[in-house]
């Protein structure tokens, strides 16, 4: 199965959509990379930085791209290795409920509040 | 050695002429005179000099390199130019803060003496409440970090300034910032006067205005200055990373500006005092907030200097104090409002609201952000990273509609309004939608969602440009607005239409990448006094075979021992060439990052747009009376 996705991968990249493909598979590769924390800089992302740590990182990226992994497998890879705190975007889920609602609950209470307090005439 | 003495005692100095202050002040409050004594004055002005004296001699002590102080040994070394030596007496955590604490004395000064049509009462109150800050600093200074401590036996050599904040920007960055800052302290401090003495009126908002437009100047251009070392020094290109620090200089700033906003409604109106005085309790508390994040080591941030659990004790409870005291005082003295308010849906009062409930939206999105983190971890010890996606996806959508309501809504007028000049707004509105639609389809980003978002900004962009030839009244806030618009623009064009190459080369070689070709001509050693450096000079032709050549830098100092890369920029009217390099282990190769970064300079200058209005309308008021 493996050497056939590289087989396929190979194939394609030596063909017609050469310049394409590649050029997109390096602007997600920089999504990727920008959206990693270099764990060992202070607030620095990977892409950013130039310790080893990030330097084993961008090869394990570009080693699962070309192994044909989606943004969001390579994401979860890192996260099993490193933990959540690796990736710069939190995602949706039982930890970050509160962190993605509640400004958006105030926005609307705030609100509510307003036109309640208020009397508003046309 | 004596410069050491002289400061710390003329510190000590300073804090006895906060408690004589306090009681001289008592005193007066209550007397029949109607002039406030003089005696205030000269012991504020007198406190002022102790601090600059002391502050004097700490640069004085950094100057001579004498390292039988610390903080001297700590942060410099003999062979610091001297700007740099004396820029590094605020580029640590015990001289910033007394920085911090000569900022704070140096404008309660100039509070009792630009105040002196104020009534009395109000302005001994101010200066108490102020005193009461300068004493926690004074506290805080003296016991958890005191800049004078004294080394025996004297080292011979210092450790040195890092060398990432030498750089004549930082140098300025936080002087600038501070002012702004200890600005807030101001407002904080006559706001609960004012609510003590129920003096929160229209000639109260006329009167604190002018501290607010200041502070808001200061932090302003602080902030941007702190972006612009980011960008050249920090090395990667990026202008602002969503970094905890940089979060905590904005929130004050998204707190002042509705502030900003809010009192214009009470000065003309004598509307919302509730909420003016809430806003000025919370930008200041935001201010120091940002002090104790940053001094304490919690945020895990290139800024923090300083990682000293006793110091962050001491700011918490000083917070808690400052905090409960204000809530204490707002909820016992502020009058209840009981009258209902009635508000015209089409009228300025209104859109001053609007304005005020979507920064205060952005504040919400940008303080949860910040925290939420620190709490999970002390929670449930899970640790989770909030960067720029985050901040991303909560505001964006909603600064789309800003942009559009901050279009026609501050044209509307006080009490009752309605729009004017329909036609031109939707004519204008048709254009935008068309331009953005041009520009964008011929990129290769989301159409819709970036069509509409550049249309929005565009929208704003143009409206307010007309205004700005119509003879409109208001031309400081249409500036302001204008360059915010501006300002949009040049950061959404700056991301969608930035490109990068990175690669290794090695002298003599030519690199040819999708635009056009880099060539390493030659490196050049150079030795200065602090440092070694690698020069290299690159050539880069585009498409066009234009030909600019850079020359990056890579630095060695030797105290503390650190390489740093320095960007070789190259800045013109539609975008940066931006390149760095670094060296690569263990062979002759470099490793180069080239940029082609569009509209930096128009990101500094909206923002400075955007200050200038502020200033303007500083300057329009002292002309008016």
């Amino acid at each position: 199965m493996k050497i056939f996705k590289i087989i396929l991968i190979v194939f394609f990249s030596l063909g017609f959509y050469q310049l394409k493909s590649d050029e997109k598979t390096a602007a997600i590769e920089i999504k990727i990379l920008k959206n990693i924390r270099c764990l060992i800089c202070q607030g620095q992302s990977v892409h950013d930085s130039e310790s080893e740590f990030a330097f084993s990182i961008k090869q394990i990226v570009k080693k699962k791209i070309s192994e044909g992994l989606k943004e969001k497998q390579i994401y979860d890879f890192l996260k099993d290795k490193y933990g959540e705190w690796i990736v710069y975007d939190p995602g949706f889920n039982k930890n970050t409920y509160i962190l993605w609602l509640l400004p958006l609950l105030l926005f609307f209470l705030a609100g509510a509040i307003m036109i309640k307090k208020l009397i508003f005439k046309k | 050695m004596l410069a050491n003495q002289i400061g710390y005692y003329s510190l000590l100095l300073g804090l006895l002429s906060s408690f004589l202050l306090c009681i001289v002040s008592a005193k007066d409050f209550n007397s029949s005179n109607n002039k406030i004594n003089q005696n205030i004055l000269s012991l504020s002005f007198l406190q002022l000099m102790l601090v600059v004296v002391s502050f004097l001699s700490l640069i004085i002590s950094f100057v001579n390199s004498d390292f039988s102080n610390e903080t001297v040994f700590n942060n410099s070394h003999t062979t610091k130019p001297l700007f740099y030596k004396i820029s590094g007496t605020w580029g640590n955590h015990e001289g910033s803060l007394l920085l911090w604490l000569m900022v704070l004395t140096l404008f309660i000064f100039l509070f009792l003496i630009k105040s002196r049509e104020q009534p009395k009462k109000y302005r001994i109150l101010t200066l108490l409440f102020q005193q009461i800050i300068i004493i926690g600093f004074f506290l805080f200074v003296l016991m958890t970090s005191n800049p004078f401590n004294y080394l025996f036996p004297v080292p011979n050599e210092g450790l040195g300034l890092n060398p990432i904040l030498q750089d004549p920007a930082l140098a300025i960055h936080p002087p600038i910032l501070y002012l702004g800052y200890v600005g807030t302290s101001v407002i904080f401090s006559s706001a609960l006067a004012a609510v003590v003495l129920n003096y929160i009126s229209k000639d109260w908002g006329q009167h604190i205005k002018k501290w607010v437009l200041v502070s808001w100047i200061f932090l302003t251009v602080g902030i941007m200055l702190g972006s612009i070392w980011a960008y050249y020094e920090l090395g990667w290109g990026g202008f602002w990373f969503w970094d905890p620090v940089e979060n905590i200089s904005l929130m004050p700033w998204l707190s002042l500006t509705a502030l900003l906003h809010c009192i214009t409604v009470l000065e003309k109106r004598n509307m919302f005092t509730s909420w003016v005085v809430i806003l000025s309790i919370s930008t200041f508390t935001l201010s120091m907030c940002g002090t104790f994040l940053v001094r304490s080591g919690i945020l895990n941030s290139i800024h923090t200097f300083a990682n000293d659990p006793a110091r962050g004790v001491f700011i918490l409870i000083f917070l808690f104090v400052l905090i409960s005291l204000s809530l204490i005082i707002f909820f016992i003295f502020q009058k209840k409002n009981y009258k209902d308010l009635q508000l015209f849906w089409l009228s300025r009062e209104t859109s001053v609201l609007i304005n005020n409930w979507f920064m205060m939206y952005f504040l919400s999105v940008v303080l949860i952000g910040t925290v939420y983190p620190i709490f999970l971890d002390v929670i449930s010890s899970e640790k989770i990273s909030v960067g720029p996606p985050f901040y991303q996806k909560l505001i964006t959508p909603f600064l789309i509609v800003f942009l559009l309501l901050m279009s026609f809504v501050p044209r509307l007028k006080w009490i009752k309004s309605k729009i004017d000049n329909k036609n031109s707004l939707i004519i204008i509105f048709i254009i935008s939608v068309m331009l953005s639609l041009l520009i964008i389809k011929n990129l290769k980003v989301d159409l819709l969602f970036n069509t509409i978002l550049v249309s929005a900004a565009f929208f704003l962009f143009f409206t307010t440009l007309k205004e700005l030839f119509d003879k409109k009244l208001n031309i400081a806030q249409t500036l302001s607005h204008f360059g915010f618009s501006l300002l949009v623009l040049s950061i959404l064009f700056n991301s969608i239409l930035s490109s990068e190459t990175i690669t290794n080369i090695k002298i003599g070689e030519r690199y040819n990448y999708s635009n056009g070709e880099i060539f390493l001509k030659r490196i050049e050693k150079k030795k200065e006094s602090n440092f070694e450096s690698i020069i290299a000079y690159f050539e880069i032709k585009d498409r066009n075979s234009k030909t600019i050549e850079l020359k990056p830098e890579i630095r060695i100092y030797n105290q503390p021992k650190t390489i740093t890369s320095e960007a070789d920029i190259k800045t013109s009217i539609l975008n940066d060439k931006f390149l760095v390099m670094s060296h690569v282990k263990g062979n002759e190769y470099f490793n180069i990052r080239y940029q082609v970064k569009p509209f930096m300079i128009w990101i500094w200058t909206s923002v400075l747009l955007i200050s200038f209005g502020g200033l303007m309308s500083l300057f329009k008021k002292k002309n008016e009376k």
